[in-house]
Parts: structure tokens; sequence; C-alpha cells
């Protein structure tokens, strides 16, 4: 499998100043440091809010996303693993050809599959799924963990159908694998989702 | 040379404040660094364009990225296929990515960001150079600045705040009459003038007629330590705060023999309840000046307002609502606390091309039947930001130092699980 290219070397989409403002929103972080850990991330109150916030904190540090060879979590991570990081929110372009578009959308999906296998062992067993599932509905108190349970098992079931047809009576689905998890995104648009776009600033001239 | 310099001083900034004229000075000074500025624009704008003929246009929002302001609901819905899936978590990531991009609330505490320099080296962020003129006008600003402004400004502090303490002193020795409160009166609003001038500060206040009157609170959004100056250059207040050393406790005492300031000791203020009863005991008093309150408890960076403290609004009584808006262009008058300390924070506003403000003067407003004093904060804090053009946030200014409240974080989760079982996902 040939290694995907670095997202720096794809056709610049990212201008030299919204590099800057990222440098400065990671010095903000960092504390004029010149890595980031995890505890930096608690002093972004909005950030507090989100059920998934440990899971997106991890996706920083896991090594898969910042396309290291070897596995497992960084402890602290530079500017540039930051940049590479944020590489898998940017937007489409115009000018992507049909190529670029899927390797595009599959690193996109990528991602979000490392942040659902969370022991790295290129499946998505039940148990993580639900995981997942219990953590975005942590917050409400009056929910049990039986109802996080069942949406879990009731998606997995779904999952299964889609991937593999009719299962027979002792057929086991072991868990999803990546190439499920594309299948099961088939036809749906995800990019237009998963991006954060950045404004474009200039001067203009005040008129007093 | 010293002698001659005072006398000047005295004679053309000091004299006319203590008259409450103006010889017009500060009036040709700004039309000429109006002029400077809007030069220096358009001079980056054509630079600009000579290197990067195909920027997008688009406004410059208040913030830099694009956000997706679709409630939770419509974007969840949007997603579902059946019933709840993978899709919720998309969401959840990107609001998790926009947050650590750039989230609302930590940019107001550090300076709001100019479209276009100023000219001030502080500012220099991302312009860069563009020509030999405006490299040269950069470094004439710059000797002005620190060499003629600069101990301009400091001899007129130091004057200010001298006289303040003499004056109110002096004053202070006489017995209780309506002459002491005239003569309290002149020496604060003199001082102020001066400290103002000292600053060069260009102040347009509105709506005069809804100026704060006697046995009232008065409430303001909160900026910089400058906030109380501004407001005191145009009327008299009793202000409330802590006792410090120093200086700072210096005046303080002088100026509560002169008028009825309060001042509490530090452990004093850590009592709520006799915090409130004093100051109900002022407001009681009709003839004691408005009191002055900064309900947000520490200073935002002035594009935003956030949470009033219910505290002040437990009072009771009328209050009276401000809006102070300053002008980022000739000056930034923020005060980063966590970056600079007082020191430092002086010395970037003297050295600053002005500090031009606009105050606005808000209609009374009290308490309605049945509404807490939460109720009743929130609205004059809208009322605030409306007024002065500025965007309103629940949060709480104290998140400059501490984290969020739990309280907070479990109301969003529960919207997100009530909704859940609302589509029916769940039984």
């Amino acid at each position: 499998v040939p290694p995907t290219p670095s997202p720096l070397s794809f056709p610049p989409t990212v201008t030299s100043e919204q590099i800057e403002h990222l440098h400065r929103r990671f010095k903000q972080l960092s504390r004029d440091q010149l890595t980031i850990r995890k505890e930096n991330f608690d002093s972004i109150p909005d950030l507090e809010f989100n059920p998934i916030r440990g899971k997106i904190v991890h996706a920083f540090f896991d090594k898969r996303n910042l396309r290291q060879e070897s596995d497992g979590l960084a402890d602290e991570i530079n500017f540039e693993d930051f940049l590479t990081i944020m590489s898998y929110f940017r937007p489409i372009e115009m000018n992507m050809d049909e190529e670029q578009l899927n390797r595009f959308r599959k690193e996109k999906l990528k991602f979000l599959f490392h942040m659902y296998d969370s022991d790295h062992d290129g499946k998505i067993t039940l148990q993580e799924y639900r995981n997942v599932v219990e953590e975005l509905l942590s917050g409400n108190p009056h929910l049990e963990k039986e109802s996080a349970r069942s949406i879990a098992d009731g998606a997995m079931m779904e999952a299964a159908s889609i991937c593999v047809g009719q299962m027979g009576p002792d057929q086991v689905y072991e868990g999803i694998t990546f190439e499920d998890f594309l299948k099961m995104w088939q036809g749906i648009d995800i990019e237009t989702k998963m991006h954060v776009r950045f404004l474009n600033m200039e001067p203009i001239a005040h008129c007093y | 040379v010293g002698a001659v310099w005072l006398a000047l001083v005295l004679a053309l900034i000091v004299l006319p404040s203590a008259l409450g004229v103006s010889l017009g000075i500060s009036e040709a000074y700004m039309w000429v660094l109006v002029k400077t500025l809007e030069w220096a624009t358009i001079r980056i704008e054509k630079g600009v364009k000579k290197s990067q003929p195909q920027m997008l246009k688009s406004p410059a929002a208040n913030g830099i990225i694009e956000r997706d302001e679709t409630p939770m609901e419509k974007e969840i819905a949007r997603l579902h296929r059946v019933d709840f899936e993978f899709s919720d978590i998309f969401y959840f990531c990107r609001k998790g990515f926009e947050a650590i991009v750039e989230d609302e609330v930590t940019q107001r505490f550090s300076s709001e960001e100019l479209v276009s320099w100023n000219l001030l080296t502080r500012t220099n962020v991302n312009f860069h150079y563009i020509s030999l003129r405006l490299t040269v006008v950069w470094v004439i600003g710059v000797i002005v600045r620190y060499c003629f402004l600069l101990p301009l400004r400091f001899t007129l502090a130091a004057i200010g705040i001298t006289s303040m303490i003499v004056g109110t002193t002096m004053v202070g020795q006489l017995p209780n009459s309506s002459v002491k409160n005239y003569l309290s009166e002149v020496v604060h609003l003199t001082c102020s003038r001066t400290l103002v001038r000292a600053l060069s500060g260009t102040i347009h206040y509105h709506n005069k007629e809804n100026k704060p009157q006697k046995g009232g609170i008065c409430v303001a959004n909160h900026t910089s330590p400058i906030d109380a100056i501004i407001l005191t250059n145009d009327g008299c207040y009793a202000m409330v705060g802590q006792v410090h050393g120093g200086l700072m406790g210096v005046i303080q005492r002088a100026t509560v023999k002169a008028c009825p300031h309060v001042w509490f000791e530090r452990s004093e203020i850590k009592d709520r309840h006799l915090v409130t009863k004093r100051l109900r005991e002022h407001v009681a008093d009709k003839s004691k000046l408005p009191i002055l309150i900064f309900p947000e408890g520490t200073c935002i960076n002035n594009t935003s307002v956030m949470m009033f403290k219910k505290g002040s609004f437990e009072i009771g009584g009328t209050i009276y609502p401000v809006a102070i808006k300053y002008d980022p262009q000739f000056g930034d008058a923020f005060w980063n606390s966590s970056k600079y300390n007082i020191v430092s924070y002086l010395l970037r506003i003297m050295t600053s091309w002005a500090i031009v403000c606009n105050v606005w003067y808000m209609p009374p407003m009290v308490r309605k039947e049945g509404e807490d004093a939460v109720q009743f904060a929130n609205r004059v804090k809208s009322a605030i930001a409306r007024q002065g053009g500025l965007t309103e946030l629940p949060w709480d200014g104290g998140l400059k130092r501490a984290k969020v409240k739990d309280t907070f974080k479990e109301e969003q989760q529960k919207n997100y699980s009530k909704m859940l079982v609302r589509n029916g996902s769940i039984g």
C-alpha cells in the first residue's frame, strides 16, 4: 500500500495567513510552549460542552492520525502535528478531480474510524461502539446504561446487515472493519459536514 | 527650560480643564492623526493588491472561521437516516474542532484584532513591509509618541494625581456643607479632565439627558481601569471598591474625606450581605452621589459584554446603564491583566495615539414585578450590548482564570439527550 501523501503537499489550500492564525491559536493553547499536551485543551470553555470531548482531544494525540509509523498515543504534539490534524477538516476545493475527492473522503472517514476504534485493532467492536454511545449520552442522568446499550446494539445490527447481508444463525459479526465503514457511508456526502472553513480577511479602508 | 515647560502645560491644559473649556488643541491633533491613518490604510491596500490579486472579497466578521449557526436539532435531523447512528458524531466532532480553532470566550480576553494597521509597532502582526514612505511615517510616529507625547502625558498625569490628593485633602478639612460638596465636585472634575488629557482622550457623550442622578446606581461595561476616569470626566460619582495599598490607597484615603466614596476592606468585601447593606444605605440617601459599578467584575476586550453579576442588582434603587465603546484604531484600551501588569499597561496607553471612545447614557431601569436579580441583570446587559454595538455573551468573565462550571456543561448534554428521546430512538 503506497503511503498517503502528507497533507501539506496537496495543492496549497491553506493560505499563509490562515497558518499564522492557527499558529497564534497554538501558542495561546500551549501558553507559548513549543508543544501541546492533553491538559492544554482544558482551557477551552466551548469544548467543555462537547460530550465526545475526550475522543476529540484523544484524536490529536493518536499516532495513526499523525501519520507516524508507530502506534499508540503521543504525549505531546508540536505545531506541525497540530496542522496535520487540522488538515483533516479542510473543506473541499472546487478544482479537485475525482481521484483527489476520493482520497479526501477516505482521509476524513479514516479519521472518524480511528475515533471509534479505541484499541487500534482495525475493527470497531460492539463494546467500542457502546463506549461511544455512552459518551454521547453521558450528560443526561435520566438515561440509563440499558438505553445506551440498546441503541448501540441496534446500530451494530444495522451495520452488519449493510456490510454482510443476511447472517446465518451461527455467524458472529466481529466488528466493523474500515472497508465496511466505507461501505456504510457510500452515497452519503460527509465531506461538507466535516470541515471548518476560514473566512478571508483583508484591510478595509476606514472612512471618517 | 523646565519652568517654561511647566508653565506652558499649566496654562494650556490644566487651567482650561479647571474652567471646563477646550482650546481646540486635541481636536487639531486628532484631525492630523485621522488624515495620517487614512493615508496609511490606502497605501497598505495598494500594497496588498499588488501581491495578491485574487483575494476573495468577504466581510471581516467577528471571528476567523465560518460558523454554521443552524441549531443542533435541525443539523442532526438532517444527518439522521432512520434513528440514532454514527451521524451524531459528525456534529459534535465539527463543533469540537471549531472550538479548538477559535472559541467565543477565550478570544474576548485578548485584544481585538485590527482590520488595518494603525502605525503602532505593537499592532503590526499581519502587515508586512509595504513601502518606504510608510516606514518613514511610522518612524516619525515612534519619535513623536515616545519623545514628545510620553513625557507630556506623564507630566499631566503627575499633576492630575497630585492635585487630586492635595485638593481633596484640603476640601476634606471643611465642615459638611453645600460649599464643601461644590468644591469637592470642582476638584474631582478638574483632576479627571486633566487625566483624560493625559491620555489624549477624545470622548463623545451621547444622550446627556439620561445622566445618572443622585441616589441611583450607574452600571457600565468594563474594559480597563480608565473606564472610571472616562465617566468622572463628565460628572461626579461615588466610587465603590476595595482598599488598596500604595499610591492608590493614598488617593482613596484622601478622596473619601471630600466625598462619600465607598471603600471596603479586603475582609469586608467577602461578606456579601455587608456589602449589599452598605450600598443600600448609600443609595437610600438621596443627597449622595450615584454609585459607579462594573458588574462584569473583570476587564473584557470591548467586543462583547459578559455576564453581569447579580449582586449589584439586588441593592434596589434606579439603575442608570451606560455603554462605553472604545475605538481600537487609535489605541487599545483593553487591560489584559494576565499579560501586562498595571505599569506596563499605563505605559502602553500613554504611548498610543489617543484614546477615543463613545459613551451612551441610557434611560434609567428598575426591577419589574416578579423579576429576579438575575433576569434584571440580563435585561440591563442586553440593553447595554445593543446600544454599544457589542455582542452579548452569557459567559462569566471569571472564565479568564477559572474553568467552566459543571452545571453549564450538564445543561447542554441534557439538551442533546432530550432530543434523542423525542426522536423515538430509545424504547
